[in-house]
């Protein structure tokens, strides 16, 4: 498992490669300031042996001076070495956070299907912190309290061979308890990092159904079910803070046990007159010494185990592989036909059954094609491969003849616009949403694709028009103005292919009446896909596509199918049996 | 620092109370034992005078002695540390519970005003922050203050005078620390703040992500995501930077500190009144001294960090709540569907008016139809009639009682609502269906879903009724997840109904089946109907027109043909193609 983390933090590594400078200035700076401490004690000594001892006042004084200027210097240069460490640090994290968020944006459909939202954010936000402060620490002390260790065992050795065999036991005795501790805890700050994930779920989601929850009244359950979670994530931190908290206490006792057997074995070799006694002292200061390295150490890997683990959340986030294309091959060819299905079928990643089967059909260019059926027809699912969100399983989607498995995604879905059932506009104003069609479009341009899109009344209404601004997933408009305003998004790109998923189905007849005739006077040539429930919506289109179950159960006109197709008549009776038309 | 902020920390703290006392009397004992090891080393070390003069059966004695005070002194320590664990995260616990709970009450003008991600922020990153401080600064406050005050009294037995000197100066670090901790408590909040703004951007791009990718509008995303995340570097590191200097300063004041006893201890030592043991003493203990210092300043970084962040979560908990329900306000049973509004007046803010001295009357078993443009505002009604948001002036009555004399508990129980808008919790198909009625046997719920015809699709996924929904509804289409709102409904059946475009998603075929359900469901039953397909307007008891946020006309089918207004144009336009 080991190993494993290993080769994970190392990938994750690389994203320090900028701030190598900082890496190594920082630990080195802590490391003369270090040196500096060492060496207040020699001077001290200095005070007692010659300026005590010889009533020499000029020399005390001068010493004394001395020990100001180590001040001083030791100031600077850990001032410094915060700076750097700090500035690697964040640097990091924030190189992490880029490539993280970067990775993400390279996510296809079925990627997103399968990795939930909640967890992203909280890798993307508290993981990332927790590895920040870990780097932040080890930079500060990595390098420091590793060379006061074996620097104090190395000078045991200058004083006795057998004595510093005590510090030659104990440190690795002592290493392997704190090893240890860490081994176990990492699993279990994963785990506490997995809890937290659910009470962002909960949260998350009390505010998004917010109104649906308390309409069914069900506050009291909600705040029962995160008070159990959050007692879960409670409990399992409580537990992980148990045995983490076993590192200072353990480590303190065992330097103090080493010191006891220090002391033993100094007073048999001062009996026999092997040291003497200020070199027993010395020997204590010096297990001293590294009993407080240690305790900051204990420290350090305390968080750095919560930064190894939240890292490797990070990783396995970074590691997971994009199914987008990437192929350099775009779609310029232009032919006659725009789209064409070819025998094609397709499931969902973990779906039993297939979605589509054996579908097959083409459509020319300019021309309008309706696409119909019951809830879970696969009306979606079809109009979704074209623009390469999902890959046909079996046979061939093409657009202007070229199959959308070896046209680059970007290149694709720069000429297909699409609106989708669910109406998502972002924080911003409203130009700035409409200029995720195109971000080169001007007002003119923007305010043609809001009239056809008969979105003309909602910018009229509001004070600011263009410069509207619309809330997090535009909360301060209704259902309708969302769903025009996605519509005149899209044709702001102007695309060659549009599809119209469910779109009009927050408009009422009037609005969608005159967004279809708008629709069909537009000043581009485009090949237009409707999907809809509502005969009247796709009568008109030059051709259907019937679903059923998945299945293709006719394909025509709307005059051609009422004579050919079964479902298509039985759709439409049920429209027009409520006596409108 | 906002004192504030410490005081309701401690308000928190104040539930472990006997346990925080009991930390304190470990940390107490743990601090002295780990002082006396020292001193009776020294004994031990003592013993040891030279060749062949070493008294081996008092050094013995010394150093068990040592070492089983060491082994204690473990023991207490962690003890100790499991309690400020248990502590931190109980209180955390109880913060995060309290904030979790506020949300449950606020206002819809709060919720519809902020950003989620604002919101998740702190509820869940700020917590845990939050965490993180108090556990450092329980561990390593109470035993730095103790080991401050117990090297003072050994200081005193020894010279006064120095100790006072020691004492005299120690706060000049105190003082250097407080100075830069004034000003890195703002760069702190900053740098919450903007993890906020950055949180919320993630929130909204990476959740609708797939309508990113549509736009191609993965670059835009990630210069506006490098724009923020550079913004958070800047703060992060100012903030970083700063409370880091801390430490190395006091430490500097420290050092000076023990120049300042080097010397004048060295000039006592000439005039004779202190020998060179107790000075190298001293010294040490000067040392020993400052360290806790230094620690308590490092704590104090930690806890300011987290005091920013408990900041925002009080800030979130003390969030005004909705009124809560009147005392002796009434529970109904089940409604009989009576329902006046009288002169109701209702806008979101001050100064834009909506709904102006409205009135209707509703009696029981009535099919209230809502019809008008997008944007007119038919949502408004619905937010008033379920009590999201309270009248400004006039009054909606049920069964003739003031619905603000009325639970909300047992208001909302009587209307069954189904949005155009669905929304389904993470967990089983079940789960989501038996909301309204946690306790129907499954029957009940088959014959439900049956009802509104969703039976058969439910039927065929993988696990049928105990299928696990993922956040949002995952996999499912609109068409499905609105089925299943209408299920929670089919097998709810209360009193009253609120259907918002309830059918919008699915298909016409399966939609006249489940229309077929809804008209006998409403039979008896009040209903509100928001809906565009005129046929089902048109048999409705009172059709209510709205145009720009206010009812324009109200009356029958006929009648309002006959009237030739707003509704007679609606009508006529669904004919022109």
């Amino acid at each position: 498992m080991n190993t494993k983390s290993e080769a994970i933090k190392i990938k994750i590594l690389k994203y320090m490669k900028s701030y190598k400078k900082e890496c190594v200035l920082g630990p080195l700076f802590k490391f003369i300031e270090a040196s500096f401490e060492l060496l207040v004690p020699l001077v001290v000594a200095q005070i007692i042996d010659v300026g005590i001892a010889n009533y020499d006042k000029v020399y005390i004084f001068k010493m004394v001076g001395i020990l100001v200027l180590l001040g001083f210097a030791g100031l600077a240069f850990s001032i410094t070495a915060q700076f750097f460490s700090a500035k690697a640090a964040v640097g990091f994290a924030s190189k992490i956070r880029q490539a993280l968020f970067r990775h993400i944006q390279s996510f296809s459909y079925t990627d997103i299907d399968t990795i939930s939202t909640s967890t992203l954010i909280t890798r993307m936000t508290s993981d990332i912190n927790q590895i920040q402060t870990g780097v932040n620490l080890t930079l500060r002390l990595a390098l420091r309290s590793p060379f006061v260790v074996f620097g104090a065992m190395f000078m045991a050795f200058t004083i006795s061979f057998k004595a510093a065999l005590v510090f030659v036991v104990s440190i690795p005795v002592i290493a392997a308890v704190i090893f240890a501790i860490m081994l176990v805890c990492i699993p279990l700050y994963k785990k506490v990092q997995a809890n937290l994930d659910r009470i962002m779920l909960i949260v998350r989601e009390n505010l998004s159904g917010v109104r649906v929850i308390r309409a069914f009244y069900k506050e009291n359950d909600e705040k029962n079910k995160f008070i159990e979670q959050n007692e879960e994530v409670t409990k399992i931190q409580k537990y992980t803070g148990r045995i983490s908290a076993i590192m200072n206490p353990a480590t303190i006792a065992l330097v103090n046990l080493a010191i006891v057997l220090l002391i033993y074995i100094g007073g048999v070799q001062v009996s026999n007159g092997i040291i003497s006694q200020g070199e027993v002292v010395a020997l204590y200061n010096y297990m001293s010494q590294i009993l407080v390295e240690l305790v900051k150490l204990a420290t350090m890997i305390i968080t750095l185990t919560k930064a190894v683990a939240s890292a490797n959340r990070v990783s396995a986030v970074l590691k997971t592989p994009s199914t987008q294309n990437f192929t350099d091959k775009s779609t310029t060819e232009n032919g006659d036909i725009a789209v064409e299905f070819d025998n094609v079928y397709m499931k969902y990643s973990g779906a039993a059954d297939y979605s589509l089967s054996d579908i097959s059909f083409t459509a020319k260019r300019g021309e309008t094609i309706g696409v119909i059926g019951g809830t879970g027809a696969g009306k979606s699912t079809l109009v979704n491969l074209i623009p390469g969100f999902y890959y046909a399983d079996k046979g061939a989607v093409r657009v202007n003849g070229v199959d959308v498995t070896d046209i680059n995604s970007e290149d694709l879905r720069k000429i297909v616009g699409v609106v989708m059932q669910k109406n998502v506009l972002f924080s911003g104003t409203v130009r700035d949403n409409m200029k995720w069609g195109n971000s080169e479009a001007t007002d003119a341009d923007i305010l043609k694709a809001i009239y056809a899109a008969q979105a003309e009344d909602i910018i009229n209404s509001k004070e600011n028009g263009l410069d509207f601004i619309i809330e997090q997933n535009g909360r301060n408009l209704s259902g309708g103005q969302k769903q025009r305003l996605t519509i005149a998004r899209a044709l702001v790109k102007k695309p060659e292919i549009l599809i119209l998923d469910d779109s009009s189905s927050a408009l009422d007849f009037a609005t969608d009446a005159k967004l279809r005739k708008s629709l069909r006077e537009l000043d581009f040539n485009t090949t237009v896909f409707v999907v809809s429930q509502r005969i009247s919506s796709i009568a008109h289109a030059d051709k259907i596509i019937v679903l059923d179950d998945g299945n293709c159960v006719g394909v025509g006109t709307h005059d051609e199918l009422l004579n050919s197709s079964e479902v298509y008549k039985e759709i439409y009776n049920s429209q027009t049996g409520g006596g409108n038309q | 620092m906002k004192k504030s902020t410490l005081r309701k920390t401690l308000k928190y703290i104040g539930n472990y109370k006997y346990l925080m006392l009991f930390s304190i009397i470990l940390a107490v004992i743990s601090v002295l034992f780990n002082l006396y090891i020292p001193v009776i080393i020294g004994y031990a070390i003592d013993c040891i005078k030279g060749f062949n003069n070493v008294d081996f059966h008092s050094m013995f004695g010394y150093l068990i002695k040592a070492g089983v005070i060491a082994i204690i002194t473990a023991i207490i320590t962690w003890i100790m540390n499991v309690i400020n664990n248990r502590v931190t995260y109980h209180v955390v616990r109880d913060v995060r519970n309290d904030a979790f709970k506020k949300i449950q009450i606020l206002p819809f003008s709060y919720l519809d005003s902020h950003s989620n991600g604002d919101i998740l922020s702190r509820v869940v990153a700020d917590a845990d922050q939050f965490a993180d401080g108090l556990l450092m600064g329980f561990t390593q406050l109470f035993t730095g203050i103790v080991t401050i005050v117990g090297t003072f009294v050994f200081m005193i037995m020894i010279n006064y005078k120095i100790a006072l000197l020691v004492v005299l100066f120690t706060p000049l670090s105190l003082l250097v620390a407080n100075f830069i901790s004034k000003r890195t408590y703002h760069m702190f909040k900053k740098q919450s703040e903007t993890r906020a703004v950055q949180t919320s951007f993630i929130d909204e791009i990476i959740g609708n992500q797939k309508v990113v990718h549509a736009f191609v509008h993965e670059k835009e995303a990630i210069d506006r995501f490098d724009k923020i995340n550079d913004d958070l570097e800047k703060y992060s590191l100012r903030a970083t930077f700063f409370s880091s200097i801390t430490n190395p300063s006091t430490r500097f004041v420290n050092n000076l500190i023990y120049a300042g006893v080097g010397l004048s201890g060295a000039f006592i030592v000439l005039a004779g009144k202190l020998t060179v043991g107790s000075l190298s003493c001293l010294l040490s203990y000067a040392n020993q001294f400052a360290k806790p210092f230094n620690e308590i300043s490092g704590v104090i970084t930690e806890l300011q960090n987290a005091f920013a962040c408990a900041d925002r979560l009080f800030e979130l908990i003390e969030e005004q709540p909705q009124i809560p329900d009147k005392k002796d306000a009434i529970a109904i049973d089940r409604a009989d569907g009576n329902i006046k509004l009288e002169n109701v007046c209702f806008s979101y803010t001050p100064d834009k008016k909506l709904i102006q001295n409205f009135n209707l009357s509703v009696s029981p078993g009535q099919r209230v139809a809502i019809v008008g443009p997008t944007g007119c505002g038919k949502t408004t009604l619905i937010n008033l009639l379920m009590r999201f948001y309270d009248v400004t002036s006039g009054s909606i009555k049920v069964e003739g009682t003031d619905i603000r004399d009325i639970t909300r508990k047992s208001l909302r129980e009587n209307y069954g609502m189904v949005l155009q808008d669905t929304w389904l919790k993470s967990g089983t198909v079940k789960d989501n269906i038996i909301m309204g009625k946690p306790d129907a046997t499954d029957e009940e719920i088959i014959k439900a879903a049956k009802e509104s015809h969703a039976h058969s699709f439910i039927k065929r996924l993988p696990n049928g009724y105990d299928t696990q929904i993922g956040e949002e509804g995952g996999n499912l289409s609109q068409g499905q997840k609105q089925l299943l709102c209408i299920t929670r409904i089919m097998l709810a059946l209360p009193p009253m109904l609120i259907l918002d475009e309830a059918t919008s998603s699915i298909d016409t075929r399966t939609e006249l089946k489940v229309q077929d359900a809804f008209a006998r469901l409403m039979k008896g039953r009040t209903s509100f109907i928001v809906a565009h397909r005129l046929s089902t307007i048109k048999d409705a008891d009172i059709i209510l027109v709205m145009k720009n946020g206010n009812i324009v006309e109200q009356g029958t089918h006929k009648e309002l043909l006959d009237k030739n207004g707003f509704y007679s144009v609606l009508y006529n336009s669904q004919f022109e193609h």
